[in-house]
């Protein structure tokens, strides 16, 4: 398992908006999206070519797992910004997905210390009805973080539409910013599911 | 090319069925005894041939160690998943299993693809009988929660069969199909499918396009050891443990006298989805007769354990659904098991809906891969299918973690594709390991494959294979690679943890013959003659009787007509000519197969042949 790296790379021609026939927009009319993801399921499908030639079968099955990759992307608007970043050649996570945005790191340390403080109380049999009250004091304050971040994403996403058309350097800032949004809201969103799944075990 | 058939290979039950040729409408095959079922039992003669179905069932009782039912719980799985079954199931499993169940009957042993292949086989006879045909594809079902190794297995009992299984369909998803809920409504649907021994939720979208109907699997969930099955060992575990108390007879868990007392309380739960209260009989070897009077709340309690245990995966199938049971719009019920009252109850509870039951629970799902057969062969589009994947594809990386590819509830055919490159110099393999399950560690998840990547000698870094994981239409995995510096494709040997591979299953089909291959038109023309002998002696016997004197001189004139005719062509070869006749006889004798049924029961049983009578 000595060397992995993710999928979405530069090398990757394949490109989801295009599959759809739409501009590599963040704000994506769902109800239209779906509409031509039915509409081009029933022609790819592979039930339509069991009795095809075997170059055929082959073809379907590429193209509709192809669209059917593409929908489940699209649909998502966090996936949908990761893949754009991608194609881009400007989603970077690599080291600073582990560490703690500069303003959040207070209150990270905190949430440590609490986490701690509970799994160590909850060891040694002790009453865990006060450390559980901050515990989920903290896990809200968080939800509300993540909140304010995807508000910030969607800015963001409205920045990048707008600046489509218009210039390449506009564009790669929003990029950067978009990239940095990403990699805190992933890092919050870890945050929470271990809160969760800590309070989840009391 | 032959017919095509739809087949639900159940875990107590198979069934096959065709969709009529002019309306759509599907069907279920009855078998030679009148019914659709087949016990999903087979039985392996001290002479070497094969027993499926009912013949089969009853040997449980007099031959356990050459009889196995169940099967389907030994789909796709290895020896150490398998220990918490031994304790409940009589599976004799013969040594040297290492990636692959191999099940002991009689002094014969065989894989559960083999012995699913049987029961395969069995119902592809009596199709070939309906038919008059060969019957050469098919469309199996399988629970919509099975996982890689689970459908594979399932495919290669359908090749084995001889059988090209042109699509695998999950069973909730059948039975929504089979309902064909579009015609009355559009919207959500939940299917809850609680069978002999897996248990499925699936929910639906369905949608109408200019083009037809769609049906779009939204989330799946569920358990492939939960099941009626599950219900009748909390039963048999409850009354094993009063006899010893009040006898003090111990028996052993799989022996005669168990599957004796078992087959006494699945008659007790049956009555008790009937009426309020049941008693059982059933005569120790003491010669003492144990009884015990069952209410419909003291089952209710007793089984409430497994009724539970289905109601997280409902949960979950909504909350990945992103529903509330309130956005529900039609819930379908599906399954031998969800007979039971407290299971309507829960359900109708949950949704606050009262549940589809209209078609048969045994039947519904063999209807729906009728259906679906019927689009695939005759390409007649006004219904799509969309399913989804029900377990995350993972590979594992650093520390025994696993990356999740391809989430779970994704519409399939889906594929990811990863980039590997090498760690040190000239390395010329990269070692892959691909898993199924939501699991954070690959230790908690379902092995699926391990292979190497072979890469040419090349600096550290340098080399970049992308390798393509693709979920087909069946839920299979497929995996592929491409040199991205040369854009070669990569042909990958993928050796699945659990399963069989390739050039077994060749030889497996290569011995099936031996089995069954006996000439088509020969088998015919027996069983055609066989059923000729029975309606023939029937109505030698129905004439005989006094009450023949009320036929008119034409109808008796007629009846005589149609059976020396009948003789006539048993004596030829032509089998076809045979059920002809057959035919003709069963309607010149309606009237007296009527007459000598007492009115009161004839009611019951009109539209019946007389050799049934």
């Amino acid at each position: 398992m000595s060397t992995a790296t993710t999928s979405t790379n530069s090398e990757k021609v394949l490109d989801y908006f295009a599959i759809f026939g739409v501009p590599r927009k963040l704000w994506i009319e769902m109800s239209e999206l779906e509409q031509k993801f039915l509409q081009m399921s029933w022609k790819l499908h592979p039930d339509n070519f069991v009795n095809a030639t075997e170059q055929e079968r082959e073809l379907s099955l590429k193209r509709s797992s192809e669209l059917n990759d593409a929908y489940r992307t699209l649909r998502d608007p966090i996936a949908r910004v990761e893949y754009l970043l991608g194609i881009e050649g400007e989603r970077k996570e690599g080291e600073k997905k582990q560490q703690a945005p500069p303003e959040l790191l207070e209150e990270v340390f905190e949430l440590n210390e609490s986490l701690e403080e509970l799994r160590e109380a909850r060891a040694s049999g002790q009453d865990l009805t006060g450390l559980q009250a901050r515990l989920e004091t903290a896990e809200k304050s968080f939800q509300e973080k993540l909140g304010e971040v995807d508000a910030e994403l969607q800015s963001a996403a409205r920045e990048w539409d707008a600046a489509l058309t218009v210039d390449s350097a506009a564009r790669k800032k929003v990029m950067a910013r978009l990239n940095e949004l990403l990699n805190r809201r992933s890092y919050i969103r870890n945050l929470v599911t271990n809160v969760a799944k800590e309070l989840g075990e009391v | 090319m032959g017919r095509i058939v739809g087949i639900d290979l159940g875990t107590t039950n198979s069934l096959v069925a065709y969709a009529d040729a002019l309306t759509g409408q599907p069907k279920c095959i009855p078998g030679p005894y009148g019914s659709t079922l087949c016990p999903s039992v087979v039985s392996i003669d001290t002479d070497g041939s094969v027993i499926v179905g009912q013949p089969a069932k009853r040997r449980l009782l007099t031959q356990p160690e050459r009889t196995i039912y169940s099967v389907k719980r030994l789909m796709g799985r290895g020896p150490t998943d398998i220990q918490d079954e031994l304790k409940l199931f009589p599976f004799r499993i013969a040594p040297a299993s290492r990636n692959v169940i191999r099940v002991r009957l009689g002094d014969k042993v065989f894989t559960p693809p083999e012995i699913s292949a049987f029961i395969l086989r069995e119902l592809k006879n009596w199709a070939e009988a309906f038919f008059g045909e060969t019957v050469d594809r098919a469309v199996i079902t399988v629970p919509a929660y099975f996982n890689d190794a689970q459908r594979q297995a399932t495919k290669d009992a359908g090749r084995i069969a001889g059988l090209e299984v042109l699509r695998l369909v999950n069973e909730p998803t059948a039975a929504a199909l089979a309902y064909g809920l579009h015609e009355k409504q559009r919207g959500k649907v939940a299917v809850y499918d609680l069978g002999g021994g897996t248990f499925d939720i699936s929910v639906l979208k369905l949608i109408s396009t200019s083009e037809g109907d769609i049906y779009q699997v939204l989330s799946t969930n569920g358990d492939t050891h939960l099941g009626g099955d599950d219900i009748d060992n909390l039963l048999q575990a409850f009354v094993h443990e009063l006899i010893l108390q009040h006898d003090r007879v111990d028996f052993s868990p799989h022996g005669e006298l168990a599957q004796e007392l078992r087959k006494a309380l699945i008659q007790v739960k049956h009555q008790l989805s009937e009426t309020e209260a049941a008693t059982l009989r059933f005569s120790l070897p003491n010669g003492k007769v144990f009884t015990h009077e069952f209410t419909r709340g003291a089952l209710d309690a007793l089984i409430r354990p497994v009724v539970d245990r289905t109601m997280g995966p409902v949960k979950q199938a909504l909350a990945d659904a992103q529903l509330k049971p309130a956005d529900i719009g039609e819930v379908v019920l599906v399954g031998g098991a969800t007979r039971t009252p407290l299971i309507r109850r829960t359900v109708q509870e949950f949704f606050d809906r009262k549940p589809h039951t209209e078609l048969n629970p045994d039947e519904v799902v063999a209807l729906g891969a009728a259906v679906q057969a019927n689009i695939l062969d005759r390409g007649v589009k006004n219904m799509l299918l969309l399913d989804v994947t029900p377990l995350s594809l993972g590979i594992e990386t650093y520390g025994g973690a696993v990356a999740k590819v391809i989430p779970r509830n994704s519409t399939i055919p889906a594929s990811a594709q990863e980039l590997y490159t090498t760690g040190v110099d000239n390395q010329t393999g990269i070692e892959i390991h691909v898993l199924q399950g939501e699991r954070e560690l690959a230790k908690d998840c379902r092995s699926l494959a391990r292979f190497t990547l072979k890469v040419p000698p090349a600096p550290a870094g340098l080399p970049r294979i992308e390798v393509k994981f693709l979920i087909d239409a069946n839920g299979i995995l497929q995996v592929g690679a491409r040199d991205l510096r040369t854009g070669e494709q990569h042909s990958i040997e993928v050796q699945p943890s659990y399963g069989i591979s390739h050039a077994e299953i060749e030889r497996m089909l290569e011995e099936s013959i031996e089995y069954a291959e006996q000439d088509f038109a020969e088998r015919q023309l027996i069983e055609a003659r066989t059923e000729a002998d029975t309606i023939l002696a029937a109505t030698v016997k129905a004439q005989a009787n006094p009450k023949s004197a009320e036929l008119t001189a034409d109808e008796g004139a007629k009846i005589d007509a149609s059976v020396a005719a009948l003789k006539e062509s048993v004596a030829g070869t032509d089998y076809k000519l045979i059920r002809k006749r057959i035919d003709e006889l069963n309607r010149a004798t309606e009237h007296l197969a009527e007459l000598l049924m007492s009115s009161a029961v004839s009611t019951a049983l009109e539209g019946r042949k007389l050799a049934e009578v």
